[in-house]
């Protein structure tokens, strides 16, 4: 491999000091990306330590060098109790940056139209949209589609709906917030505000469920385009919140229990390649 | 004493819309490489998913490990036996070279850092990646982003490896290297690769299985698939439309593959792929075999 250093070295004053705890962290910091590189510094460091002490340090430094640092996410979650490895699938979940960048987006979205318009075209515009904040986020972050190693993913025997929920549950815990916030910035919104969140998470648990049938993103389309039908229409009808009306709001939390169970219940064909047979 | 075969397919079927991607496939599998040729569509794919549990079979039977993996347990437990290299192998985006194995290490159960992170610089310097590690996954080339995906089928040193067409983009230094690899995998674990040059199963397979079509057109020796070419191999002066195949070689002369000897032609020695050419016929020709 090719270990272009520029020409600089450390020298033996660098190394000792560097050895003993006392380069200052700069230096250190530095030393330790040139030592990544270069193999006579590496080589000449060695006579500053006990060659024990340095195959571990030395192997440390690097395995959190070409590791990539935890992410933030994944320290967040470990500390709230969350076990290591599950942290790391979560904070790898291919486009959680997506979603929480889509969160935010909206939110910014909505805030600005909602000042503009107030009124009924500011609240459908928050009711077409913020229900499927999440739908799309986990759509883009589970499956095929989403994530260009699923195949090999499935083959390992880390169980897939574990993996599947791990990632949902990241995405509500990125996309939600945002959005909630906002809408809760508005007054006008009132009760709405609080109210979207029960279709978001039914039409999540309508993705998870319908993910043991197809893959996500083709659910997903499709219930966006359903979702964007109710909306518009009761929008027509005069009344965008009428997709809010307490009995749908019961048949949300009815339908998204099902939904629950189904995924319960086909949870085994999330353990291979879904196919037209 | 009963030796209980890695892989046991029976009478495999796999149907994409009425079209038969695998027919009737019977196949039993033990320690040792065996490789998987055929034209493209034969099958190949779909017969190393199926037996890598993420694809299940229409009909027949699967047995791994002397189990049917029927229940989640039984899967868990088959896969934990197994590394897949699967023919499209894509990163998530943002990884290093080194995060990626170590994300396919997690999902492969290896819950303490320490070991994982162990574990994955062994498979790195195997395929020997370990000099770009640190790169994005997108700063590498096709063919180390191919050896990367061998690095991860390899954690854990698996007892069943099973690897569609590892090979491809992979430059001849590289190959041999994954050659060494392979070969020493093959000493105590089951080895299927699909591939579509003729000389990665030459040089490295003790058993070749060609699928055309969907079905087994041949499961055996390495030798004795080459002997079906003896005397049906030769070097002529003129190229011979009559021929199963013919081409003017670098050397001017032609190679000529088929059942009769062109005039003022002399015998040559029949590879895999005169073999490969004869048995498939037309198909192998007018699908192509890279040569
Ligand atoms: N998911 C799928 N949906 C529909 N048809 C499929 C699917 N997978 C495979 N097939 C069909 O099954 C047949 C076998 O495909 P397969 O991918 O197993 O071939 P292969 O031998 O691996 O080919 P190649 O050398 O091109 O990789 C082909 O005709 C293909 O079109
Ligand atoms: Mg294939
Ligand atoms: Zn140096």
């Amino acid at each position: 491999m090719s270990t272009s250093t520029g020409g600089w070295h450390a020298d033996e004053d660098l190394l000792s000091r560097y050895v003993r705890g006392d380069a200052g962290p700069v230096a250190a910091a530095s030393l330790e990306q040139h030592l990544l590189r270069c193999a006579s510094c590496r080589d000449r460091i060695a006579a500053h330590v006990p060659v024990p002490l340095l195959d571990a340090a030395w192997e440390r430094v690097r395995d959190e060098a070409v590791a990539g640092r935890p992410r933030r996410l994944e320290r967040l979650l470990v500390r709230l109790g969350v076990p290591a490895p599950d942290a790391l699938l979560v904070a790898t979940a291919p486009s959680l940056r997506t979603s929480w960048l889509v969160g935010l987006v909206v939110t910014l979205v909505f805030v600005g139209l909602g000042a503009a318009y107030g009124g009924d075209r500011g609240l459908t515009f928050f009711l077409l949209v913020a229900p499927l904040v999440p739908v799309a986020g986990v759509a883009f972050a589970y499956g095929p589609d989403a994530d260009p190693s699923h195949e090999a993913a499935l083959a390992t025997p880390y169980p897939a709906t574990r993996l599947l929920l791990l990632r949902t549950a990241a995405v509500l815990a990125a996309s939600l917030p945002p959005v909630l916030l906002a809408a809760l910035l508005v007054p006008a919104l009132s009760w709405t505000a609080v109210a979207w969140l029960l279709p978001a998470l039914s039409l999540t648990a309508a993705l998870l469920a319908a993910s043991t049938w197809v893959r996500p993103t083709v659910t997903a389309a499709a219930l966006g385009a359903g979702w964007t039908a109710a909306v518009t229409s009761a929008s027509r009808a005069a009344d965008p919140t009428a997709v809010l009306a307490p009995a749908l709001l019961v048949a949300y939390a009815v339908l998204g229990c099902l939904a629950l169970l189904v995924l319960a219940l086909r949870s085994r064909s999330l353990t291979t390649l879904g196919s037209p047979s | 004493m009963t030796v209980v075969p890695t892989v046991a397919l029976t009478g495999v079927t796999k149907r994409f819309r009425g079209t038969a991607a695998l027919d009737d496939v019977h196949l039993t599998l033990g320690p040792g490489i065996t490789g998987l040729l055929g034209p493209n569509g034969a099958g190949k794919t779909t017969l190393l998913r199926i037996t890598a549990t993420v694809l299940t079979p229409g009909a027949g039977e699967v047995v791994l490990f002397g189990t049917r993996p029927a229940g989640p347990e039984q899967l868990a437990a088959v896969r934990r036996r197994l590394g897949y290299l699967p023919q499209e192998m894509g990163h998530p985006r943002g990884f290093t070279g080194f995060g990626f194995v170590d994300y396919m290490a997690v999902l492969k159960e290896w819950t303490d850092r320490a070991a994982r992170h162990a574990e994955v610089r062994r498979v790195l310097e195997l395929v020997d990646l370990d000099g770009v590690a640190a790169r994005r996954v997108s700063a590498l080339s096709g063919g180390q982003r191919r050896r990367l995906g061998l690095a991860q089928a390899l954690l854990g040193d698996p007892d069943l490896l099973l690897l569609d067409e590892p090979t491809t983009g992979v430059d001849p230094g590289q190959r041999v290297t994954l050659r060494q690899v392979l070969s020493r995998a093959g000493e105590r674990s089951t080895v299927l690769l699909s591939t579509h040059q003729t000389e990665d199963v030459a040089a490295l397979c003790d058993r070749v299985v060609v699928l055309d079509g969907g079905r087994v057109r041949f499961d055996g020796a390495v030798a004795d698939l080459v002997a079906t070419a003896a005397g049906r191999v030769w070097l002529a002066d003129a190229p011979d439309p009559a021929a199963r195949a013919s081409w003017r070689t670098g050397t001017g002369r032609h190679r000529v593959v088929g059942q009769a000897a062109p005039a003022g032609a002399e015998p040559a020695e029949p590879t895999l792929e005169d073999a490969y050419l004869l048995l498939l016929g037309e198909r192998a020709r007018t699908t192509g075999v890279a040569a």
